[in-house]
């Protein structure tokens, strides 16, 4: 326990420089801003923003990164409550009773609720996250290569199951990205691996510059298909406050949020969608008045919304501790600490602790900066709501392109981002998700070494490969989601969250 | 073009060529022969010990084996139930353009096939909004000018100046032209209020002029 407390406590010195509280602020803000807006997520934020973080320290660009993640699940509640409008996929249930609310003149109140919820569930969180990273930093330590390669399997397994939509094409997504990885020189020999005889392959595929296309500028084209709806926005807030018997009603879904959204959180998948859509649903089993779900009810906002929360902080639990993401966004900000020369892993709490413990403690930070910050701000979110779509996107583009080159003063760079746009555009129309992509990308890598040094430790028996209890154990895990993805109940459960989601 | 009226028409039966299935089936085995193909030269190894060309090789069967299976499905599947690949052509180009214009001309360069001269932040920021905004119907021209050069003044102002980012702001022929003793950076302030001023002063003929003349 003084163990946690003198580390929070090197947390807090990381965090309360001017620099990095301005981040921080700037990141949460940011969050807010895209989760408000839809049709700008969390994931293209951070690809495009991500070449704005090199100037400053690993530290300072990981605790903005993360503000933007966490603070987009706060943006979306707020326009998933007043307009019925989910900014951002993991707010879809709370726009159920949260509009309703509304509509009631309570809008108030389910913000007030959503925010309060976030914040106690923040807190949470981020105890579970400091709590568990140094035992599973250890155990991870004395994994050998072979556990390594079954628990990226199992992994990027989960990854693709809970994403939805058809897993054969996410499978090829993800294959495409792992190739995508061993392109450039190889890692012992150097020579060249399908480039092409190109020199722009050379150095490999850039996440940044993946990243930006096939989410930023893909997401671009996807949104320009539709035409505008401007949305109504009403003006009724009420009081923000939920009075005594508020809080009393949703204690107890507040809780239940919390602890399931940080387990959710852990696994791989899109944790935060997928814990809120699991917790409107426990609420609604525990409920004592199961009709008044959909009819505003306020449990179906505290829990939802706490579980998102929290599940967006225990994201970074596998990042952080294995070295391994588990969403695309969490494979972004892997990305961007490996540019800063922090590569995420076992030892990255041991090597850089102010990193670790500030990045930890920013989270809480960020979560009471949002609560005081963005209760009375809400009337100049609402406000960014009528910005239309069309005045924004050229500065979108612009800022990409701008972003982009500013890291490696590199023109090849702005023509792959197009290529890799358009790219992502038609794999959108075609059905394939492109987030598996990505992981094989990062992961590819890795992926291979682990493969390859199993197998010489094994020499080259893949019996002795499996024999190891823990590989094999992970394996035939990763065998059984597979199989029970496949199943009809399963698959049509997965088909219904693909749609909704 | 659009989807709408694919939503509003009554199901009739997609034709083979236009299923999203086969045509995602056959752009993955294209995928897995381009894999190969880069791959062709490269060495698999034992087991124990597997060379560079032995995981994009198994890569590119696997590839195979699953694009087929997705192309397979596409043109087994009736005709009802399959769904009809859609691309909007037009706003895709048009955006893709407006970058690529950007890649050739902001430093400029050999890119292979053509080389192209240095334009800068000046010429191709008004340039990229320009053209990337025209992708949408509901861009008023008024709108789009305001915007371009409002727009690149405040990039202007963000990173070559605030975030110090090396980036080129001006063609290569006045960079040369600008005095030693007045400095990039002077040159850099003065366009962006330029720029600023301009999409003010559009502002104002294009919106304010007009209503007066209403009243």
């Amino acid at each position: 326990m003084t163990d946690l407390a003198h580390h929070l406590l090197l947390g807090f010195s990381v965090v309360l420089s001017v620099e990095n509280l301005m981040l921080c602020l700037i990141g949460c803000l940011v969050g807010t801003l895209i989760g408000v807006l839809p049709g700008i997520g969390p994931l293209a934020t951070i690809a495009i923003l991500m070449p704005l973080t090199y100037n400053s320290d690993p530290a300072g660009a990981i605790i903005m990164l993360a503000g933007i993640y966490y603070g987009s699940q706060y943006g979306g509640s707020t326009t998933a409550i007043l307009v019925n409008m989910p900014g951002e996929s993991s707010s879809v249930v709370t726009a159920l009773d949260g509009h309703a609310m509304a509509r009631q003149g309570k809008a108030g109140k389910a913000l007030g609720i959503a925010a309060i919820g976030s914040f106690i569930a923040g807190t949470f969180a981020t105890l579970v996250l400091a709590g568990i990273a140094i035992p599973l930093s250890k155990l991870a330590l004395s994994l050998t290569a072979g556990n390594y390669f079954a628990l990226m399997v199992l992994g990027l397994t989960l990854a693709i199951v809970v994403g939805g939509g058809s897993l054969l094409k996410a499978f090829c997504a993800l294959l495409i990205g792992v190739v995508m990885a061993l392109v450039g020189a190889d890692q012992i020999t150097g020579e060249p691996r399908l480039t092409f005889g190109t020199q722009v392959l050379y150095d490999g595929f850039d996440i940044a510059v993946v990243a930006m296309g096939l989410f930023g500028i893909a997401e671009i084209l996807r949104n320009l298909e539709t035409p505008e709806s401007r949305p109504f926005v009403g003006d009724v807030v009420g009081g923000l406050l939920p009075n005594k018997q508020d809080m009393k009603a949703s204690a107890g879904a507040i809780a239940r949020g919390s602890i399931l959204g940080s387990l959710v959180g852990i696994v791989p998948g899109n944790g935060a969608t997928l814990s809120s859509f699991a917790s409107y649903a426990l609420e609604k089993r525990v409920a004592r008045h199961p009709e008044e779900f959909g009819k505003g009810a306020i449990q179906g906002v505290a829990g939802p919304e706490s579980a998102n929360n929290a599940a967006a902080q225990t994201t970074f639990v596998p990042l952080l501790t294995l070295g391994l993401p588990s969403t695309a966004t969490m494979a972004l900000i892997g990305g961007a600490m490996t540019l800063h020369g922090v590569v995420p892993g076992p030892q990255l709490i041991q090597m850089h602790p102010d990193l670790f413990w500030g990045v930890v403690t920013s989270m809480w930070l960020g979560n009471l900066m949002l609560v005081v910050i963005n209760l009375p701000l809400i009337g100049i979110w609402v406000r960014l709501l009528k910005v239309p779509y069309h005045l924004l996107f050229p500065a979108i583009v612009l800022i990409c392109c701008i972003g982009i080159y500013s890291v490696n003063s590199r023109p090849t760079d702005i023509l792959m981002v197009a290529a890799f746009g358009a790219i992502g555009y038609l794999f959108y129309k075609l059905k394939f998700e492109p987030a598996p992509l990505l992981l094989g990308l990062v992961l590819g890598g890795m992926l291979e070494d682990s493969l390859h040094r199993g197998l010489i430790l094994s020499r080259g028996s893949i019996w002795g490969f499996l024999a190891d209890p823990m590989t094999l154990v992970l394996l035939l895990i990763s065998v059984i989601v597979v199989a029970s993805a496949l199943s009809p109940s399963i698959s049509r459960r997965r088909h219904v969250l693909a749609e909704e989601g | 073009m659009t989807s709408e009226r694919v939503a509003m028409a009554p199901p009739s039966p997609v034709p083979h060529y236009r299923r999203i299935d086969v045509i995602g089936g056959a752009t993955i085995i294209f995928i897995a022969g381009l894999i190969w193909y880069g791959a062709i030269e490269l060495t698999v190894g034992q087991i124990a010990n597997f060379a560079s060309g032995a995981l994009p090789k198994a890569i590119s069967i696997i590839l195979f084996a699953a694009g087929g299976w997705v192309f397979l499905h596409g043109l087994m599947q009736r005709g009802e139930e399959a769904e009809r690949f859609e691309f909007a052509f037009r706003p895709t180009a048009i955006v893709v353009l407006a970058i690529v214009l950007f890649g050739l001309f902001i430093r400029g360069g050999d890119f292979g096939l053509i080389s192209t001269p240095q334009l800068g932040l000046m010429v191709v920021g008004p340039l990229t909004v320009f053209i990337a905004g025209s992708a949408t119907p509901q861009m008023q021209v008024r709108q789009l000018l305001i915007l371009s050069f409002g727009l690149t003044a405040g990039m202007l102002l963000l990173f070559p100046d605030l975030l110090r980012a090396p980036i080129p702001v001006f063609p290569k022929f006045l960079q040369g032209a600008i005095p030693p003793s007045f400095g990039i950076g002077a040159a850099v302030r003065v366009l962006y209020a330029a720029y600023a001023a301009l999409a003010a002063a559009l502002y104002v003929v294009f919106y304010r002029m007009a209503e007066t003349q209403r009243d």
